[in-house]
């Protein structure tokens, strides 16, 4: 459907495959001056790759760009920001041990040798964080400020190239409610003088939260404009999934059973030697899940790698069954029978060139091999059981697992550790990067496994994935329990205000 | 005496191994090693004594030296930087083919002479008034003009990489590739760019071993020296100054394993001498753990990937 | 965004040597296309000295296969080879770089010549496998040092393996000048080896020995420690994703430790075979390229025992047939090495031409079939 505004930026017949993908396949979209258009669709729907090619990072295989009813070539970032495009990667793009301004000022003209002008930059970046609201100190290094302000930067970066058009890839993912809300005023404002946004969610709220109109994407192409006022959310949902999706609901726990997990006075120290968990303690009884809900990096990770053995803590007690756990050693914890489903699975799940089989024992050789020797068959086995147990598609057993789908390898992850998490499983971010149906699937068997009795330790830093699924919810800040709550009680409202370190009245 | 003429040596020694520290300093500053750098070293030895052989002139030799280098350094970094390929075993590859190459070069232009060909090293000259001083004059100030330069250059190349544009974006692509692509600007043209300059110097080093000391090629003349100069710029935490100190000492080293040798001392054995340099460089690579190291070196930067 | 500053796991950066590949009988013929190319490339240098290049490497395969000494010499070349290839190979499994074979092989080589100038009465029964012994254990602690430099003290592998080839020299330098020079005192060697040292001959007469056989076996042996065993699949798991290998609980000091042992012993038993089988006793600075060779036949071989043994049967030719065509001509030995550096960076090529031919393949199949995922 066409907007009567005029158009700032179009897209018409945007295609565009990877080795094995089709990312986008014919997509148009047009968006208005001072328009803040919503690109809604599931993870691997193609979003991502359409931003990438209007800001010069991948060229499309064909389609063109229009920018204020002009065609333009976007060959490089650089095209992009001369057009006025500035770009919210959703990894941010800044270098992690230079300063806020050594970052906005990388690669500005004149790239001669001259000197930098520190200071110039600095007051250019003070008075552009005054005039938006957003303060950063220039001199700061980046690792050392927090994500929100982080991802500041990044958008000074592109008003300081004078951006007219601000694409932001899933810019809320890592933002607490409060912070959120603050971007979301910040793109008011900057839609007001005349701007253009385009706005990358999976997240339904946001679209009705800032967007004027949302163009919808499912499997790589356009499935769909409207403008918000007339669309419902179910409309949506049904245009993104394209199928109507019975997604699990969370049923409340049966009876819990004893405490499996018990957590005594943990503090752990982070890579850096601060202190990310202080004197924490909790407990996870049977048949029961107690998610952690949090803003990324407030010593969630750490306290998970801690239950699982890959972290030694500076002090404190951790017990399986009343019976303590030997620190920092994966073995002695995954003998106590906790399972382990980390958050990248890539990196820290699965040695993606190694077999299907072989990462379904990663954890496990011991069982599987006799002095020193690999028991094949046993092996064979145990895959063929698993891969029927947990649908797991592959063509064989012995096939690598870096040609399987993100659902299937997130499937032998699970697969291995919920065999080895007799007692406990440990999920960190479970659902990470998969689409609606995979992450549901994921969702039913952490509900399935509590249910047989298992307790579950869930982080996520998803409001919504822990609320859905947990029986508790435990609220960390700055690696203390700020509040925890029954789910009968929890409210987006008062998680949101302890997950900026606010001390509601909750207790 | 025996002092003075020690800290000369040392000095001198140095060059090659700032030249080539601070190549790597760059290139490694934007993700990408230089593996092929103790070949470089070589075929710049080789190029050097060739040009400055035929031409007469030592000038032409080194810069046929910084040439031979460049476009080594391009076969380098084609394959590295835009094919992707894995910068070890290029770079083994390429100093197998440069230790073959050197010496048969040598023979197709000079057959078999029976005295090794020879021509007149690079001359000291004499800085005024400085080198009158004592002590210092005749260690600092009496080398030859390839020793001065190597020394300026490393404090150039530290106000290059933490004063000025070029530099940020040097170190920006080393630390996140993905940032330097997201401000537009090209980074296999960067690193590409970094691995020609860096062989330029690696050149240039090498031909400091045959026409600028010696005065003649040998094949085996190198002997490591590319290595020493490879770990000199980790063992100098990616920063010129810290390569410059830890040359100084390889310098101090290898001169006093070349003073002792020629001075008849047999309280230890010449081997534990001519050792001496790369045990010195275990020792320092084992001593020094704890790294700044660009995040992204030795990871090709493949941008379409999904 | 993932915590600032964290490393990429290497395991990209070796995709191309030992990833996937396709199983089309063009590409199983790459490597056959990187040694033709590498000869090719060494073919131009040779017109610099005025030779026809066909008729060199004519001379240069007529050589290799003229009668059965030579032939067998093929495999008395190729023995060495086969171990220093494996030294490398191995270490790569778990993207270790072991480039330090070279001196490896040399404190084998004169501990297999201590040992047999030290008990010169033994029968050979007992003296051989002695001298295997000590050989593999001198190879295997020299090289052990690197692992145990990279497990204590996370230092640089690469250097410090090659760092220590550079002292092996000077350490064989000095035993030969020294401690192990022969009786007259006249060359930098020493005394021949007693005869119940020597390494008995396949075919009377010929260098061919039955340490080839032994190499073979070794190469068996390393097969079956990297597919069957609990500790090959550690190396693996290490080699293509140390952060899993390290949440699954496997000790990754160890493994670095583990497989510096085993590559530097593969490497040292070299040092046997060439002072047992061939030489019969040491010289100061002979078969110097045995490590760098040997990297790059390892990378021909893509890493696998069976592509080590025949690149190495391959490069054992060519030098069969290359010393003895420079020899015979005005071209230098050096070739020899050239001819090497450059099949080992067409093989390097080959790799990406691979990724290529895979990728648009896939391409193809993603814009037909239409699949978004």
């Amino acid at each position: 459907m066409e907007f009567s505004v005029p158009s700032a930026l179009a897209l018409r017949g945007i295609t565009k495959a990877f080795p094995g993908v089709l990312a986008n396949s014919d997509v148009t979209l047009s968006v208005g001056e001072g328009e803040v258009r919503a690109l809604l669709g599931e993870n691997g729907a193609g979003k991502s790759t359409l931003v990438k090619i209007l800001y010069g990072l991948y060229q499309p295989d064909s389609g063109s760009i229009e920018v204020d009813g002009r065609t333009v070539s976007i060959r490089s970032p650089r095209d992009a920001m001369t057009l006025g495009i500035g770009m919210i990667h959703q990894h941010f793009t800044l270098v992690p041990v230079h300063t806020v301004w050594e970052n906005i000022v990388l690669g500005l003209a004149p790239a001669d040798g001259r000197p930098l002008s520190r200071d110039a930059a600095a007051a250019e970046i003070d008075a552009l964080g005054k005039k938006y609201g957003l303060e950063v100190d220039p001199f700061a290094r980046i690792d050392q400020l927090s994500v929100g302000m982080q991802q500041k930067v990044e958008i000074l970066k592109a008003l300081y190239r004078r951006a007219r058009i601000l694409v932001l890839d899933e810019p809320t993912a890592v933002l607490t409610p409060g912070e959120a809300e603050n971007l979301f005023s910040f793109l008011r404002e900057f839609r007001s003088s005349g701007n253009t946004v385009l706005f990358i969610t999976h997240k339904l709220a946001e679209v009705f939260a800032v967007a004027d109109s949302v163009t919808v994407l499912r499997g790589g192409r356009n499935a769909g404009d409207f403008g918000v006022r007339d669309a419902s959310e179910s409309d949506l949902v049904t245009c993104m999934v394209g199928r109507e999706l019975v997604l699990t609901k969370g049923k409340p726990a049966g009876s819990t059973g004893n405490v499996v997990l018990d957590v005594r006075a943990l503090s752990i120290l982070g890579d850096r030697g601060n202190r990310v968990v202080d004197t924490l303690s909790l407990s996870v009884r049977e048949g029961e899940i107690l998610g952690i809900a949090g803003v990324s990096g407030n010593g969630q990770e750490e306290l998970a790698d801690v239950l699982c053995g890959l972290r030694i803590p500076e002090s404190g007690e951790i017990l399986l069954d009343g019976r303590p756990v030997r620190p920092g050693i994966p073995e002695a914890a995954f003998h106590a029978g906790t399972g382990y489903i980390p958050a990248d699975r890539h990196r820290e799940g699965l040695v993606l060139d190694m077999t299907v089989e072989e990462n379904l024992i990663l954890k496990n050789l011991s069982a599987y091999s006799r002095f020193g020797f690999l028991r094949m068959k046993k092996i064979r086995e145990n895959a063929e059981r698993l891969i029927k147990q947990f649908g797991i598609k592959t063509p064989s057993p012995a096939a690598k697992v870096k040609g399987l789908s993100g659902g299937n390898q997130q499937k032998i992850v699970a697969a291995r550790e919920i065999e080895a998490g007799s007692r406990l499983l440990v999920a960190v971010q479970p659902t990470r990067g998969l689409d609606l149906g995979a992450a549901d699937h994921v969702h039913r068997t952490l509900l399935d496994e509590r249910d047989r009795g298992k307790a579950v330790f869930l982080v996520s830093t998803e409001l919504s994935e822990v609320l859905k699924l947990s029986d508790r919810i435990a609220v960390i800040f700055r690696g203390r329990i700020l509040g925890e709550f029954k789910r009968s009680e929890a409210t987006v409202e008062k998680i949101g205000m302890l997950l900026a370190g606010g001390m509601g009245d909750a207790a | 005496m025996i002092l003075s003429g020690l800290f000369f040596r040392a000095i001198q020694m140095c060059t090659p191994l700032l030249l080539g520290s601070l190549g790597e300093v760059l290139v490694e500053r934007t993700g990408v090693m230089n593996m092929a750098i103790e070949g470089i070293f070589l075929l710049g030895a080789w190029a050097g004594f060739t040009g400055a052989y035929l031409s007469g002139s030592l000038l032409i030799g080194f810069v046929c030296a910084m040439l031979t280098g460049v476009l080594t350094g391009a076969l380098y970094g084609w394959i590295t930087v835009y094919l992707k390929q894995h910068q070890i075993v290029t770079g083994v590859a390429l100093n197998i083919l440069a230790a073959g190459l050197g010496i048969y070069l040598y023979r197709v232009l000079f057959g078999v002479p029976l005295l090794p060909l020879t021509v007149e090293s690079l001359k000291p000259f004499a800085v005024p008034v400085l080198s009158d001083l004592p002590f210092i004059g005749p260690v600092l100030f009496r080398q030859n003009v390839l020793t001065y330069i190597a020394f300026l250059a490393m404090p150039a190349g530290w106000w290059l990489l933490f004063r000025t544009r070029t530099g940020l974006i040097l170190r920006s692509t080393g630390a996140n590739p993905e940032a330097v692509d997201a401000a537009g600007i090209n980074v296999e043209r960067v690193q590409f760019g970094a691995v020609l300059v860096s062989s330029a110097l690696n050149g240039l080093a090498g031909a400091f071993y045959s026409i600028g000391y010696l005065g003649l090629f040998s094949n085996d003349m190198i002997g490591g020296r590319g290595w020493i100069a490879f770990a000199l710029c980790f063992l100098g935490n990616w920063n010129p100054l810290g390569a410059l100190l830890g040359a100084l000492i390889f310098g101090i080293a290898d001169a006093a394993a070349i003073t002792l040798q020629t001075s008849g001392f047999s309280l230890v054995p010449n081997e534990f001498l001519i050792a001496l340099p790369y045990i010195l460089t275990i020792v320092a690579t084992v001593l020094r753990t704890q790294f700044n190291v660009p995040a992204s070196l030795g990871t090709p930067y493949i941008k379409e990937s999904k | 965004m993932s915590a600032p500053g964290t490393k990429k796991t290497a395991s990209g950066t070796i995709r191309t040597l030992v990833g996937e590949r396709d199983n089309s009988l063009w590409t199983a013929l790459f490597p056959l296309w990187s040694v033709l190319l590498g000869l090719a490339a060494g073919g131009l240098l040779m017109l610099l000295l005025d030779h026809n290049p066909l008729k060199i490497y004519g001379d240069l395969v007529s050589y290799a296969f003229r009668d059965i000494y030579n032939i067998a010499d093929i495999f008395a070349k190729a023995t060495p080879l086969i171990l220093t290839g494996l030294a490398f190979a191995f270490a790569f499994r778990a993207s270790l770089f072991n480039i330090g074979a070279q001196g490896q092989f040399y404190l084998g080589a004169v501990a297999a010549a201590a040992c047999a100038l030290a008990f010169p009465q033994l029968p050979s029964i007992v003296l051989l496998p002695l001298c295997a012994l000590a050989a593999a254990v001198a190879g295997s602690l020299w090289g052990g040092f690197a692992g145990f430099c990279k497990a204590r003290f996370n230092a640089n592998e690469f250097l410090v393996s090659m760092m220590s080839t550079y002292v092996a020299v000077a350490v064989l330098d000095f035993l030969v000048r020294g401690p192990l020079r022969e009786a007259k005192g006249e060359y930098p060697q020493t005394d021949v080896l007693a005869e119940s040292a020597w390494i008995p001959s396949v075919i009377p007469g010929t260098r061919f020995h039955w340490g080839f056989f032994l190499a073979l076996a070794v190469a068996l042996i390393a097969w079956i420690i990297l597919w069957k065993t609990t500790l090959g699949f550690r190396i693996r798991a290490v080699g293509r994703n140390r952060r899993a290998a390290r949440f699954a609980g496997m000790n990754e000091q160890r493994i670095f430790l583990a497989v510096f042992l085993i590559s530097g012993a593969f490497a040292g038993l070299a040092g046997f075979m060439e002072v047992n089988g061939v030489q019969r006793m040491v010289v100061q600075g002979f078969n110097p390229l045995l490590g760098s060779e040997g990297i790059g036949i390892a990378i021909l071989g893509n890493a696998h025992p069976v592509g080590v043994v025949l690149s190495a049967l391959l490069f054992g030719a060519l030098k069969v047939g290359g010393i003895l065509v420079t020899q015979t001509s005005t071209i230098p030995s050096s070739i020899i090495a050239i001819l090497e550096g450059f099949v080992m960076l067409f093989v390097v090529l080959s790799y990406w031409l691979q990724h290529r031919i895979a990728a648009a393949r896939a391409r193809r199949r993603a814009s037909e079939g239409g699949d978004s995922r």
